[in-house]
């Protein structure tokens, strides 16, 4: 197989840099032939082969690495340790404005690039039409790159990368800036990219486009490899260990307000429903939602009660105080609301009744809790709601 | 497998350097290349009147040739090296976006600055020395093909200089502070303003040794006296820069890879 880059055992360490007596020490150590070596750690021991044809997608939180690693990769900055063997025309696209100098207009700067990626003039001068057509931004490349906005940036930047047909396009988050149609073109003209045999290394915290592009996916975390493999896989771990993360929080989160001190849900009940199975009611149905939450300082507390699809889309939801509507005291700290949604003209499917418990003044979400229920009933109608509708003649 | 690709000094990129390096700093407005001429005219002006009115300065060895044409050979090339050493010794600070973004052999910057600075000067240099001429001095053009081996030379002096500070810079921000008041030493030092042979005969010795006492004494030979004069020291002298550049080169490469960290 042939290996267009290679990675061994390469860390990263950031110097200190911020005192002048910290910068002249690196400067005298730089001096005799050592490397600084105090300072932020950013990779540890990454090992990785990029072979010819590959699409690698790099994932990982903020602040993990990816960003470093691709510049080591590209050759910006120098690993600390550890070798980088490069065998490619590598054309990188890392953060935004990729190089450009933001006086000078868009042509001036589509020059340097292009003469930066190895394109001679005469090259350039057949490419450009080609360029201009993509970048798609008309009379702005005469205007000084400072006056083009994030997203005509990205545009020039990676017209300027398609012209140059590299071996090995590295890109990173930036394709997200470009517009709906503008990524569709990005997107459209990497998948050919690949399809002619270009290898690809894609920094996305889109797993969408990570598994739409890439046949591999590398986890960084805390510098390190976490996992690395086939795509699905990856990212669906690394999506799984958000999800217990976000969950994890959300706990910290209840227990630092304190053991029963914050507005929490006691109770959402559906009347008819039972806990074994989702309850299920026919068209034209009435809806009792019983409500009960918890006021920590006794005061009423405000209710949001709501209905969204199973697929998460929302359909309806309404919330207590808008409509003036203060809870039932049962006891000392309980409140109950109590709420019938008359003649659910919900369609037939799976949906969730879904409440969030909010504090007196109706600024603040504080605990959510959701029942899933089922509307049955024979209709051909499509979408979520029967609207009320008659036929004129 | 080919080991890590170096990154290559790349012509076409280093051209579109030099080329915007020269709109961005002279060409950007109509006055910033008036003033290209203007300001050290200017100058020129102001020693003249000073060191020929005020101090009588008198030069014993050009009597008849005056001392503004023998200023003025002197002076535009020491204006194109002092004026590129300060330049490029920020010019990697200056372009850290591109350092940071895109791989390229770094050294590039501050030698485009530096030769962007000698081109634009030179344009003046050659403007002035038409007015020498046209103002009655007789300068001897014929040795003009031998001024631009100099002034390659002097280039060369030039961009090692900026080599050693602009990588320094990077480090040692304080750099861009200490560096014009050693240029003013220095441009006192050298024999720009008076000739050697007023200096004390130790302080006359220690000259031999400033390579730009050297450039300004074979440019005035050239151009005013139409003598050539290559001796040992001259040898001395090429084979001097050529080391010192190839330091300077050994020393940039050291940095280089981690001015990254640094900006």
């Amino acid at each position: 197989m042939d290996t267009l880059v290679r990675i061994e055992g390469v860390s990263k360490v950031y110097p200190r840099v911020h005192k002048s007596r910290e910068r002249l020490q690196a400067f005298v150590s730089l001096l005799f032939g050592r490397t600084p070596e105090h300072g932020a750690r950013v990779l540890n021991n990454i090992n990785l082969d990029v072979v010819r044809g590959q699409s690698l997608g790099i994932i990982g939180e903020n602040g993990a690495g990816k960003s470093t690693l691709l510049k080591v990769l590209t050759g910006v900055i120098q690993p600390t340790y550890g070798r980088v063997m490069v065998h490619a025309k590598i054309a990188a696209m890392l953060e935004l404005g990729a190089g450009f100098q933001p006086d000078f207009s868009g042509m001036e700067n589509v020059r340097m690039k292009a003469s930066l990626m190895g394109l001679t003039n005469l090259e350039l001068d057949e490419r450009l039409d080609d360029i201009l057509a993509f970048a798609d931004i008309g009379e702005y490349i005469h205007e000084p790159v400072k006056h083009y906005s994030s997203g005509m940036v990205v545009r020039l930047g990676f017209a300027v990368i398609t012209a140059c047909r590299p071996d090995l396009l590295i890109t990173d988050e930036v394709l997200a800036v470009g517009d709906e149609s503008f990524q569709k073109k990005c997107i459209r003209w990497i998948q050919q990219f690949l399809e002619q045999g270009g290898t690809l290394l894609l920094v996305s915290h889109s797993m969408y486009v990570v598994q739409k592009l890439c046949q591999k996916a590398l986890w960084v975390h805390a510098g390190g490899v976490e996992q690395y493999g086939e795509v699905f896989p990856v990212t669906q771990a690394y999506l799984a260990w958000h999800e217990k993360r976000n969950a994890k929080e959300k706990e910290r989160q209840v227990r630092a307000t304190g053991d029963g001190t914050y507005y929490r849900i006691e109770k959402l009940k559906l009347a008819g429903g039972n806990d074994e199975e989702p309850p299920k009611f026919a068209m034209g149905e009435d809806l009792d939602v019983e409500l009960q939450i918890y006021s920590p300082d006794n005061r009423p507390p405000v209710g949001v009660v709501g209905v969204v699809r199973a697929d998460g889309t929302p359909v309806y939801g309404v919330v207590s105080d808008n409509e003036g509507v203060i809870p039932v005291k049962l006891a000392d700290h309980y409140y109950s609301f109590h709420l019938r949604l008359n003649d659910i003209a919900l369609l037939p499917g799976s949906y969730n009744l879904s409440a969030h418990s909010m504090d007196p003044e109706g600024l603040r979400v504080f605990d959510n809790r959701q029942v899933s229920f089922m509307v049955t009933g024979n209709t051909k109608e499509a979408g979520y709601i029967r609207l009320p509708h008659e036929w004129l003649d | 497998m080919i080991p890590e690709k170096k990154k290559q000094f790349n012509w076409v990129f280093f051209q579109n350097l030099v080329v915007r390096q020269i709109r961005q700093d002279y060409l950007e407005n109509i006055t910033g290349f008036a003033w290209l001429i203007l300001q050290p005219l200017i100058l020129l002006a102001v020693y003249a009147f000073v060191f020929s009115t005020i101090f009588q300065a008198r030069l014993p060895e050009a009597e008849e040739i005056g001392f503004v044409p023998y200023l003025a050979v002197a002076f535009w090339p020491w204006t194109a090296f002092s004026e590129a050493i300060l330049r490029a010794n920020n010019s990697i600070t200056a372009n850290g976006s591109l350092i940071g973004k895109v791989a390229f052999a770094t050294a590039q910057i501050p030698l485009a600055t530096v030769t962007a600075t000698f081109i634009m000067h030179l344009i003046g240099y050659l403007a002035v020395l038409v007015v020498l001429q046209l103002m009655g001095t007789d300068m001897h053009w014929a040795y003009l093909p031998l001024v631009l081996p100099v002034m390659v030379l002097m280039w060369i002096f030039a961009c090692a200089i900026s080599l050693f500070t602009s990588a320094i810079q990077v480090f040692v921000r304080d750099l861009a502070q200490i560096l014009p008041p050693l240029m003013t030493f220095w441009f006192f030092t050298t024999p720009i303003l008076y000739s050697s042979s007023h200096l004390p005969p130790v302080i006359q010795k220690l000259t031999e040794w400033n390579p730009m006492a050297w450039f300004v004494a074979r440019l005035r030979e050239l151009l005013l006296f139409g003598e050539v004069n290559v001796d040992y020291k001259s040898l001395l002298i090429v084979l001097f820069i050529a080391i010192f550049a190839w330091a300077s080169f050994r020393f940039f490469h050291r940095f280089s890879g981690h001015f990254e960290d640094f900006l």
